[in-house]
């Protein structure tokens, strides 16, 4: 007998739909599943025996062939679990003698416990989306249940086997999957005017947000570096829905989407500097999106920036530049979208005390030097925002004052968004804009090129650096809501280029 | 010169190539013996039972001399504008012949003018003060028509050498290394205003002699021994210095000192010499003081005064933001950062950054490490 089901696999982060089919022919008892699966799909073999026969079917002592098609996609995950049992049911006959319509019609995906309860698995909303104006209903477990009705696809919750079986056969029903309730409004527990000071880095951390800006802090130990990088998330504009979708398919790949909720808060992701790059960027020999890909849409805090291996450095090359990942490996090669705001921490130096005021630094200037250039070239090239951060004396601490509070912030942040929505007509930051778009849109004032020529001879930038402070210069105008660049915004613009200065080089 | 005196200069080159932590046993085998050219023919178990060092010394002595060819080393200094002096020599520095143990040979490139000295001396690691302290004495010094000596390593040295250059001065710079050597490298270009103001870079080292460790405390010795007078602007107990201090008081020079912060771990140095009785050195003029008074010839300590607030004419461009900037700055000793300057008068960021800029653009104000620091 031979029966056949549809079922959904993942490439990347796209579902692809995935046809089951199982055969039982007479011979010596055997199970063989053909089609690339990976070995948590061998492994399905014996929780569907124990799931069938404790779901009360018979599972046939036979020669059984599964086999999913299309054979050259890569096929992995536990959730193919519950097409196989069903396949096996219908093919040794447990649905009646004809196959029932719903089975050869309808999606399923799922993964078995030993007694037939349904479990929850990971992809299921990537997976659910490509069944977006098919047509067709999907059954997924219970505990996916939020997680697919975000989907838009019409989906049915089943809790067991049996349930499923009775659907099918048309003697029972299943429920519709409902949404999670919203998640309370989150209360901000930490806002920007509990940083005391460092009103410079507060001010470049508002225009990085504003224009999607890559940012760098350098500054001695206990600045506030981490303080403020954790702030940093609530002044990004809240996500679009599209926005929410991308990140949490990435979530539901990776299968750390929380009780099925959507990531409606932008990722914060803080990987330690231990981190390989296959981790950072994503790899594995079935890939898997990396620490890029998380932050996809939110930010990447890498605290002690030069410490990262130097691989895990160079490989935000890529995602930097294209906003995506390709993993590529000798069986497939996918892309996982990768667009995050880079925040980076590092000290001036080695032991952290260049520049202190009370404490003196114990480096030589060569491994100054050997430090900075860690982080110099390609990946310095595509951080917009250098800014110096400076210890804070405690007497002063004290006394300084506090500042303004994340949502005063983030308002103007949203009013500059808003700005560039019109300008460029869609999701894009002034951080991504690039040749003729740049001088379009960023026109020097009469008499401002007069700062950019002193900046370039007086205090040593390069022609690279000014496209840069061009950019800063365009955010600072559309925080403002100037329509144009001022020689102000310019000259505001240049303070955030600390590591050009060659000023700054130890004497 | 005579075919003896040739040949013993030819000599004393190749004992030079003998590295050495010192070299005073080398000059008591040389008195004994009445010259390197006897010293190197000698048998090695005569020299080792002589001078009372491991015999091991000597066998590396007579590998090293053997290995060198100082007629070579003359040909190459001819080529590179060097001239090679021994003691033996007109031109070899009269100050520094007297001290304990001169450098057998000393390579100069530029001119080493018969003009009375002194060494400005601190440590690589200085403060916006001490550079800028640095600056001010060297600027008097080289106005009043003295030499500045240092030895052209980073911080204090650069900003003594710098500033003696700019005011047009004569300054010397000796070396820890031989001459085609500059260290450190981002020096070149300072080591060549140098020579081209009238100055001179100086080594006892072979031409091509690498940055040793242990080179360093015996370019010191030369740094004082140059100089009527040694001048410590900033540098810790272990910096190097304090080591051209010790060596100033044992030739016999004054040692001056500035006075710093009692919190600055660089100003520990220069502080603890004053209170064991060091000049303490405000201006040019007092380091000159300090010259015997048949040195104070000709030179004209007042004239070179040096204005301690930058002048009205330079002031007066500024926009009022940038003057109160400056202000602001300037009242502090050991400078502000930027934060500090927008807390200090309470102005917003982009005011600050603005006045920032004027400043920075102007020659009014130093910034290192983020910390802006008034330059006058």
């Amino acid at each position: 007998m031979l029966s056949k089901l549809r079922t959904l696999c993942l490439k990347g982060i796209d579902g692809r739909e995935v046809s089951a089919e199982v055969y039982i022919a007479s011979g010596l008892p055997a199970y063989t599943v053909v089609g690339l699966p990976d070995a948590a799909v061998k492994e399905a073999k014996d929780r569907v025996v124990a799931a069938v026969r404790n779901s009360g079917f018979d599972f046939p002592a036979k020669r059984i062939t599964v086999n999913l098609a299309p054979a050259e996609i890569k096929k992995a995950g536990t959730h193919f679990d519950l097409p196989i049992a069903l396949g096996v049911i219908a093919a040794a006959g447990g649905l009646g003698k004809e196959p029932p319509a719903r089975l050869g019609e309808t999606f399923f995906i799922g993964e078995l416990a030993l007694d037939g309860a349904l479990r929850p698995v990971a992809g299921v909303l990537p997976m659910l989306l490509a069944l977006k104006g098919v047509g067709r209903t999907a059954v997924v477990p219970a505990g996916n249940s939020a997680e697919a009705a975000v989907s838009g696809v019409e989906c049915l919750a089943a809790s067991s086997l049996k349930d499923v079986a009775a659907w099918v056969a048309g003697t029972g029903e299943l429920g519709p999957c409902q949404g999670a309730p919203a998640a309370a409004a989150q209360v901000q527990a930490r806002d920007l005017s509990e940083v005391k000071g460092q009103a410079f880095a507060k001010r470049a951390l508002e225009i990085a947000a504003a224009g999607f800006h890559n940012i760098i802090l350098v500054g001695p130990p206990g600045a506030g570096k981490s303080m403020l990088a954790k702030r940093f998330g609530a002044l990004l504009p809240p996500m679009t829905f599209d926005e929410t979708l991308e990140t949490t398919k990435l979530y539901s790949v990776t299968g750390l989407c929380a009780a099925g909720r959507l990531v409606s808060e932008r990722p914060f992701r803080e990987p330690h500097h231990t981190i390989s790059d296959a981790a950072l960027i994503g790899g594995g020999s079935s890939p898997r999106p990396g620490e890029v890909s998380l932050a996809h849409n939110g930010v990447l805090f890498l605290d002690e920036f030069p410490e990262f291996s130097r691989p895990a450095i160079e490989a935000l090359r890529e995602p930097l530049e294209a906003c995506k990942v390709t993993v590529s490996r000798v069986k497939e090669s996918v892309a996982y979208p990768a667009r995050f705001l880079l925040v980076a921490a590092m000290n001036p130096c080695p032991c952290g005390y260049l520049g202190h005021p009370t404490r003196e630094c114990s480096c030589t200037p060569i491994q100054v030097h050997k430090y900075r250039a860690k982080v110099s070239g390609p990946i310095l090239d595509r951080i917009d925002l250098q800014v110096q951060l400076s210890a804070v004396k405690y007497a002063d601490w004290e006394a300084l004052p506090r500042g303004e509070s994340t949502a005063t912030v983030a308002a103007r942040v949203l009013r500059a968004k808003e700005l560039q929505r019109r300008r460029f007509g869609g999701a894009k930051a002034n951080a991504f804009m690039a040749g003729a778009e740049l001088r379009r849109h960023c026109a020097l004032p009469d008499g401002a090129s007069a700062v950019l020529e002193t900046a370039m001879n007086r205090l040593g930038f390069s022609a690279r650096s000014l496209d840069k402070i061009l950019k800063i210069s365009r955010t600072i105008a559309d925080l403002e809501g100037a329509p144009a660049i001022s020689r102000e915004h310019l000259v505001e613009a240049v303070q955030y280029r600390m590591l050009d200065k060659a000023a700054l080089a130890a004497v | 010169m005579g075919a003896g005196a040739e040949e013993e200069k030819l000599a004393r080159l190749r004992l030079n190539f003998f590295a050495c932590h010192r070299s005073d046993w080398l000059l008591r085998l040389m008195a004994v013996y009445g010259g390197a050219a006897e010293l190197l023919k000698r048998p090695k178990a005569e020299l080792c039972a002589e001078s009372g060092v491991m015999p091991e010394t000597i066998e590396r002595l007579a590998v090293q001399t053997a290995a060198a060819d100082p007629e070579a080393e003359l040909r190459r200094a001819e080529l590179a504008g060097v001239s090679v002096f021994t003691v033996l020599d007109e031109g070899y520095p009269e100050l520094l012949k007297t001290i304990y143990d001169p450098p057998l040979v000393l390579y100069v490139r530029g001119e080493l003018k018969p003009l009375p000295a002194a060494a400005i001396v601190g440590t690589r690691k200085a403060t916006a003060y001490g550079l800028r302290t640095a600056a001010r004495l060297a600027g008097e010094l080289a106005g009043a028509g003295a030499a500045v000596a240092s030895g052209l390593a980073r911080g204090i040295d650069t900003a003594a050498h710098q500033a003696a250059v700019d005011a047009g001065g004569v300054t010397w710079a000796a070396l820890g290394t031989g001459l085609n050597v500059i260290y450190p490298a981002e020096n070149k270009r300072l080591a060549e205003r140098i020579v081209e103001k009238g100055g001179a870079l100086i080594s006892e080292f072979p031409l091509d002699s690498w940055p040793a460790p242990a080179n360093f405390p015996r370019r010191n010795r030369v740094v004082s021994g140059l100089s009527l007078a040694t001048v410590v602007v900033e540098g810790g107990f272990e910096s190097g210095a304090l080591i051209t201090a010790r060596f100033a008081l044992e030739q016999g020079r004054e040692v001056l000192a500035v006075p710093g912060p009692l919190d600055s771990p660089v100003s520990r140095g220069p502080n603890f010499y004053i209170k064991n009785g060091a000049y303490l050195a405000e201006n040019g003029e007092d380091i000159i003081a300090c010259f015997p008074p048949e040195r104070m010839f000709g030179l004209k300590p007042s004239a070179a005064r040096r204005e301690r607030a930058p002048s009205a004419p330079a002031l007066s461009g500024l926009s009022p933001d940038a003057l109160d900037a400056y202000k602001a700055i300037a009242a502090e000793a050991d400078g502000l950062n930027a934060d500090e300057l927008t807390l200090k008068l309470a102005w917003p960021v982009q005011r600050a950054a603005a006045a920032l800029f004027e400043l920075e653009i102007t020659s009014l104000l130093l910034s290192r490490n983020g910390r802006y620091c008034r330059a006058v």
